[in-house]
């Protein structure tokens, strides 16, 4: 018998609005199609019509869990329109945040892949370690959510004590190598319900432009962070897990699996963090041109298109999320699978359904 | 790569390319293994759109740079990248260009029904 469930876009299973329609067979699913777009606020048109430091805020509110990495694209677009270098000190700061930003996303995901699944003590317990890193981001900039860190130019705040916060990364670490890795690696009920679910080949990934761990889990080798090598990325050690399987479980391990990376990076980018200014002075304009930043995201790329014309308002900013990227796989991911695996498989691509709407 | 004359330019490996060789670029890109990233649509001072088809391959970015009046339909590379949807449907939304070669550009942001071009400079320049 076939049947069409729709799921969303206010929901249950679902965090943000998001619609998707399953097309089944019995349990089977044949076929899915995704609605997005109920969260659209229409920030590429906001930012044509705001001077340039104000675009830094609207444009942190592209997302609520990566928001650093929005302002810090956008900021990082300006300077290389601008021509101007960062002091040292402001790279090695962005870095920090960066990876913390990415400690608490990949953490919040593996709490709620951790509900879906029905593990509700995980949940607490990872939910309780993120607590950690958002406790050290409101240290460093007075805020949980929006940071306000990134000015064009450098930085607004120093990491007044780096000590804390490397203990903070290390703690970090440990806990997660001695529980949460061997837990959604060797738990039979955790294998039971990811292995096999929601597989991506390779060359799926490629066609779709999956991007982040997303991509990584299906056997695609790419990390802006060691590709492009942007801030002071190329001055520190670190991995990048790539699985093969292109399955929920991969996808669960290469988010693990980054999250020790980024606890490595943080240790070293503090070790290694020189004196110096925080950021070059006000830079309130910026001559015409035009530049493309990308940059690894919690989630995957970020990909900033910044326009100017030699005003203080931008000509054109297009945001394209990772989320947006990824997103579409799931009509490929769901394909095969039973209907009640749908929830985790969308859950797996930890989808940002407000900053893909922007 | 794809037999074309790259050349490097603010950071990006960059070509231009007539409408006419875009699908045929993106088929060579795909044999090479190469990700869409995305499709920037830009308006020009004199009213016309640039187009930029960004691919990446080993960490490098390619772009695919072209130009088009705001009435020209536009070659759609969906059945070559799948990824390629959105981007379309979005730029449909924003600049109200038309894709040749899609079954259909359903609505992606917008509400059904909304009239696309919201990032036009002079809505009802196009029909």
């Amino acid at each position: 018998m076939s049947y069409r469930v729709p799921i969303g876009p206010y929901h249950i299973a679902l965090d943000e609005p998001y619609k998707i329609e399953v097309d089944c067979e019995g349990e089977s699913v044949v076929g899915a199609h995704v609605k997005v777009g109920f969260n659209f606020r229409g920030i590429e048109w906001l930012a044509q019509r705001k001077n340039m430091t104000r675009c830094i805020a609207l444009l942190e509110r592209v997302c609520g869990i990566c928001s650093n990495v929005h302002s810090m694209s956008y900021c990082m677009a300006m300077e290389r329109i601008a021509g101007v270098e960062i002091p040292k000190r402001a790279q090695y700061i962005r870095m920090v945040v960066s990876e913390l930003e990415r400690l608490h996303s990949h953490l919040l995901w593996a709490g709620v892949a951790a509900e879906i699944i029905g593990f509700q003590t995980a949940f607490m317990q990872v939910f309780r370690f993120r607590e950690q890193v958002m406790d050290v981001l409101e240290a460093i900039s007075g805020n949980r959510v929006n940071y306000s860190m990134n000015c064009v130019g450098g930085v607004n705040r120093d990491i007044s004590d780096p000590g804390a916060v490397a203990a903070v990364a290390r703690d970090i670490r440990e806990i997660v190598n001695r529980a949460v890795i061997p837990l959604f690696t060797h738990d039979r009920t955790i294998s039971a319900r990811c292995r096999g679910v929601g597989v991506l080949t390779q060359q799926e990934a490629i066609r779709y432009g999956a991007v982040g761990p997303v991509a990584r889990a299906s056997g695609v080798d790419t990390d802006l962070r060691r590709d492009t090598a942007y801030l002071a990325y190329d001055e520190v050690k670190f991995a990048v897990p790539v699985q093969t399987e292109g399955d929920v479980l991969a996808r669960v391990v290469v988010r693990a699996l980054e999250i020790v990376e980024s606890c490595n990076i943080i240790e070293q980018a503090l070790a290694q963090m020189p004196p110096g200014d925080l950021h070059l002075g006000d830079i309130y304009s910026v001559p015409a041109g035009e530049a493309v930043m990308r940059v690894e995201a919690p989630r995957g790329e970020v990909f900033y298109y910044v326009e100017t014309d030699g005003s203080d308002v931008p000509s054109r900013i297009k945001v394209r999320t990772p989320t947006f990227a990824n997103i579409p796989t799931v009509v490929a991911m769901v394909k095969g699978n039973e209907l009640a695996d749908v929830p985790l498989i969308q859950a797996a691509l930890d989808p940002c359904y407000s900053c893909t709407d922007r | 790569m794809t037999g074309l004359n790259w050349q490097e330019r603010l950071g990006q490996t960059c070509v231009q390319a007539t409408l006419g060789e875009i699908r045929s670029i993106a088929g060579k890109m795909l044999d090479c293994g190469a990700r869409f990233v995305a499709l920037v649509v830009n308006q020009t001072k004199d009213g016309d759109l640039r187009l930029d088809w960004h691919w990446e391959l080993n960490g490098k970015l390619y772009s695919v740079e072209s130009t088009a009046s705001l009435t020209t339909p536009l070659p759609s590379i969906v059945d070559i990248y799948c990824g390629a949807d959105w981007a379309e449907r979005e730029a449909h939304e924003y600049y109200a260009v038309t894709f040749e070669g899609r079954a259909s550009t359903l609505p992606l942001m917008l509400p059904e029904g909304d009239p696309p071009g919201i990032l036009l400079r002079h809505p009802g320049g196009r029909a």
